[in-house]
Formats: C-alpha cells, structure tokens, sequence
C-alpha cells in the first residue's frame, strides 16, 4: 500500500499539492486531468526525480520519501517508453535483473518468460529502433515488471499509439492485470482509457488533487463534464446518421 | 518542376563554390608539392628527415595527449554543464568558450602568465616536476588550452542528444547513478566521445601561435613548417605541409564516418 500526505512540490512558479492519497495492492490507479496540471510532476515525484519541499511516500509504512529512485522499487514507463536505444529488446528486458545481479540462467528464463507473456519473442533480438509503437509499448511493460516493482508509473502510456493500436494496447494491459496482478498509476488526460482500466479515478487539477472517485462516481462529478461532452458528440453524430444501437457496429 | 530544378540549380552551384574556395587551397598545395623535395624531406637527407619525423612525431603525440586529457576531464564536465542548472552557469560556459574568442598569440602569453616558472601557478607546478616552457608539456598545455571549447561543446552535445528519460527509467528500474551513467549515458556518448577527440586533436595539430609563444623548442611540425618557409623557402615548407594535410584528411574522414555511423 502506497500512501501520500501532504505532498507539497514546487517548481519554479508550479506548485502540486496531493492533501492524502492511497493507493492500495494491486490496485489500478489512473491519474487524470488537463494538460500541464502537474500529472507528469506527480509521476516524477513518486520516482524520486523530483524532490518534495514537504510531505510523507510511504510503502507499506515504510517512508521513501528522500530515497533515491534506484531504492524505491517504483519502475517507471514514460510517455515514448524510454527503451534503450543501443541495447537489444532482450538486453532491455534485461536490464533491471542484470542490475540486481541475478544469476543468467535465471535471467534468461524470465525474459522468454516474459516475453512469452507480451508476445514479443519474436523481437528478442531486434533494437528498439525497428519496432512499431505497440511493440515498444510492450517491451518497456516487460522491462518493467520483469523486477517485479512495487508499482508500475505509466506516464501516457498509449499517446502515442493509433487509435486502433491504442484500443488493442487497453485490452491487452486489462489481460495483463488479471494475469500478472500488479499495482499501477497510470496517468492520462483520455477518459476511455481511465473508464477501461481504472479501479479508481484521481482527478488533478491547477496542481491539486481534487478527488479519487470509482469511474462511476467520476463520470458524475463536475470534473468529467469536458471529457463526457466529447463522447456525447460522437454519440449525438452516430445519430444523426441513423446508427441508434452502437452494437451494429462494433 | 522547372522552378524547382532551377531553385536546386542555384543552390548546387552556391554549394560548388563553396567547396571549391576550400579545395583549391589544398590542390595548389598537392601541385606545388616537389616529389624530389618531399623524398629529402622525409626520406633523403638525414638531417632535415630527421628534423620532420621528430617533429611529426612530437605533434601526434602532443595532440594526442592534449586530446586524452580534454577527454578525462571533458566527459564530467560537460555531464555537469548538461544535467544540472546552477548558479553561474552561463560564466563557466563563457570561460569555457574564452579560447575560441582570443587570437593564438594571446592565448600563449595568457598560458604562460599562468603556468610558467614565475606564473601565477607555476611554483605548483614547479612541486610535480613539471615545466611548461619549451617542453613537451607547454605544447600539450597549449593545445588543451585551444582546444578545449571544442571538445566540451561536442560532449555538450552529445549529453543534449541523449534522452533524459532513458537515463530516469534506468534508474527506477534500480539502476544507481553510476550504473546508470556507465551502462547507459557512456555507451551513446561513445560517438560524440570520438569525435570531440578528433575535433580537438586537429584543432591541436593545427595550432602554432600560442605554442611559438610557450614552446619554440622542442619543435613540433607547424613550427618547423613556420621555420623552414623563412630559412628554405616555399618548396620545404610544401613537404612538411603536404602530409599534415594528408593526415587532416584522414582524420576527418574517419569523423565523418563515424558521427554518420
């Protein structure tokens, strides 16, 4: 269980205050607002790139708060995935377990294992430049929980992806929690994503933490008004040319 | 299309010209060249052979020594210089681009008010045992000294060009500074590495005013170049210049091969 009070972070003229927020095991958290509220500033503040003027990170009541982000087991993925250029999709995959020094037999078993689970063994030996967005996607996932971290930062993990892409990348992230069971923060300002794959929703806003609600709940409040607008039009457009029942045509 | 053709036309023959102001200067200089003169030269005539290796010789190695060290202390540097913002930054980054700025014959006296016998930390440098003027060591201070703008802005460039955010996953994924440092940032640096070696031991091959001032002797090859044009005229000068000029040409086609790669 992750929990946070009173986090007060200040850059330059940018100020995020988070009053208190828990995130809990395995929980799927997603972080949502508008552009420039200060998600990506949360996200790093977590990792420990950002160091807090005030205010407590703990996991499991042990507080990280002034840990450097090699000590605090809370892997990042950010929004172009991050992977290491010069180094193969097996060595990527690899690289949190050779930095533990776990033994190579041992390595090697776990990366095909995850890379079996991703359905990228195929790529194992390709370099990060000659794969597709959703394949990028999938090693940076399996770098990631190949070291098993206390919670998995997705910083607008499917921006970059096509919308057909992006709707394969939700399901299978959906499959990949019931599979592997992992804890996530996953930031994003798309309300498909958070509806899709949140337990709860976190609402940022002006650097402010204005609320964790289930989907439910959120979609209710004031906050997803913009975001139900934009679905409502679809709608409202489907009807308009005469589709009454979405069903005939997914 | 036919605006188009011309508007490449335009551009092409601005781009020969261009190349061509260049190039001339070196075809004169492989036309000038005596084949007889370059074989006593280099070759023939013991004295004067001698003269030209020992001095070639010299200036690799000076330049390759001043090239070594800038590199040592060129990769924290510039490390520095890229990751972190501090406070007089901006003045360490125009001290660093001083040498760029002063003609060559003042960056020699300012070497030598520095680091000579009777210059400000020439009694610290007395207690290492090492001397700068008219030695070895002069030649590789000197060429540092102009040569390091141009390694600490090809390594600047180098960090620029790396991806902060590999370097932060690296570290979530419990990599430590170092590790992250070492297994990451140094491997894509590796070819903004070379060239700034290349760039700085060329700029340190081509150096002759300020190592006239701190160190005549012992004599590297742009000095000898200086000496025999005023002793033994154009064709000896040619010689000596002609395989510098070679060597230049190699090396940039090496740099150029491998910022491509």
């Amino acid at each position: 269980m992750i929990e946070i009070k009173d986090l007060y972070v200040k850059l330059g003229n940018f100020v995020l205050r988070i009053n208190s927020l828990t995130i809990h095991e395995n929980e799927y958290l997603v972080v949502m607002g508008p552009s420039g509220v200060g998600k990506t500033v949360f996200l790093h503040t977590l990792a420990g790139f950002i160091k807090p003027k005030r205010g407590v990170i703990k996991y499991n009541n042990i507080d990280l708060t002034m840990e450097p982000p090699e000590k605090r087991g809370f892997a990042i993925i950010p929004q172009d995935y991050g992977l290491f250029p010069h180094m193969t999709v097996y060595e990527n995959i690899a690289f949190g377990l050779v930095i533990r020094k776990t033994d190579r037999r041992k390595i090697d078993e776990l990366v095909k294992k995850y890379a079996e689970i991703m359905e990228i063994t195929h790529l194992l030996n390709r370099k990060p430049n000659t794969l597709s967005g959703g394949e990028k996607q999938r090693v940076a996932l399996a770098r990631a929980l190949i070291i098993k971290p206390r919670i998995i930062l997705l910083d607008e993990p499917f921006s970059n992806l096509d919308p057909i892409l992006r709707v394969k990348m939700i399901e299978f992230l959906k499959k990949l929690r019931r599979q592997l069971r992992f804890t996530a923060i996953h930031v994003t300002h798309d309300i498909i994503e958070a509806l899709e794959l949140a337990d709860r929703i976190a609402y940022i806003h002006e650097g402010e933490l204005k609320g964790v609600f289930t989907p439910l709940e959120f979609i209710n409040t004031p906050y997803a008004k913009p975001y139900m607008n934009e679905l409502a039009l679809v709608y409202k457009r489907l009807k308009q040319l005469g589709i009454h029942d979405i069903s005939i045509i997914i | 299309m036919l605006k188009i053709e011309k508007f490449l036309l335009t551009l092409a023959i601005i781009a020969s010209l261009g190349i061509l102001f260049v190039l001339a200067p070196i075809i004169a200089l492989f036309i000038a060249v005596d084949p007889n003169t370059l074989y006593k030269t280099w070759f023939a005539d013991p004295l004067l052979s001698s003269q030209a290796r020992d001095a070639l010789l010299l200036t690799l190695e000076a330049a390759f020594a001043s090239s070594l060290v800038l590199t040592i202390i060129g990769i924290p540097l510039s490390y520095f210089l890229t990751r972190y913002s501090f406070r007089g930054k901006n003045i360490v980054e125009a001290i660093i681009d001083i040498p760029l700025m002063i003609p060559h014959a003042v960056a020699g006296i300012m070497i030598m008010l520095a680091y000579s016998r009777r210059g400000l930390l020439g009694p610290l440098l007395s207690l290492t045992g090492i001397r700068i003027e008219d030695s070895f060591w002069g030649i590789v201070a000197t060429m540092m000294f102009v040569s390091f703008p141009i390694m600490i802005d090809t390594l600047k460039l180098g960090y620029l060009n790396i991806d902060e955010s590999i370097e932060l996953v690296a570290r979530s994924m419990g990599a430590s500074r170092l590790n992250t440092f070492v297994k990451i940032t140094l491997p894509l640096l590796v070819p903004s590495i070379v060239a700034g070696f290349l760039l700085s031991w060329a700029r340190a091959v081509s150096e002759v005013g300020a190592i006239l001032i701190v160190a005549y002797y012992p004599k590297s090859i742009n000095i000898l170049v200086f000496e025999w044009f005023n002793t033994y005229g154009l064709k000896y000068a040619v010689s000596l210049s002609f395989v510098l000029v070679l060597f230049s040409l190699v090396v940039f086609i090496l740099l150029k091969t491998v910022v491509r790669k």
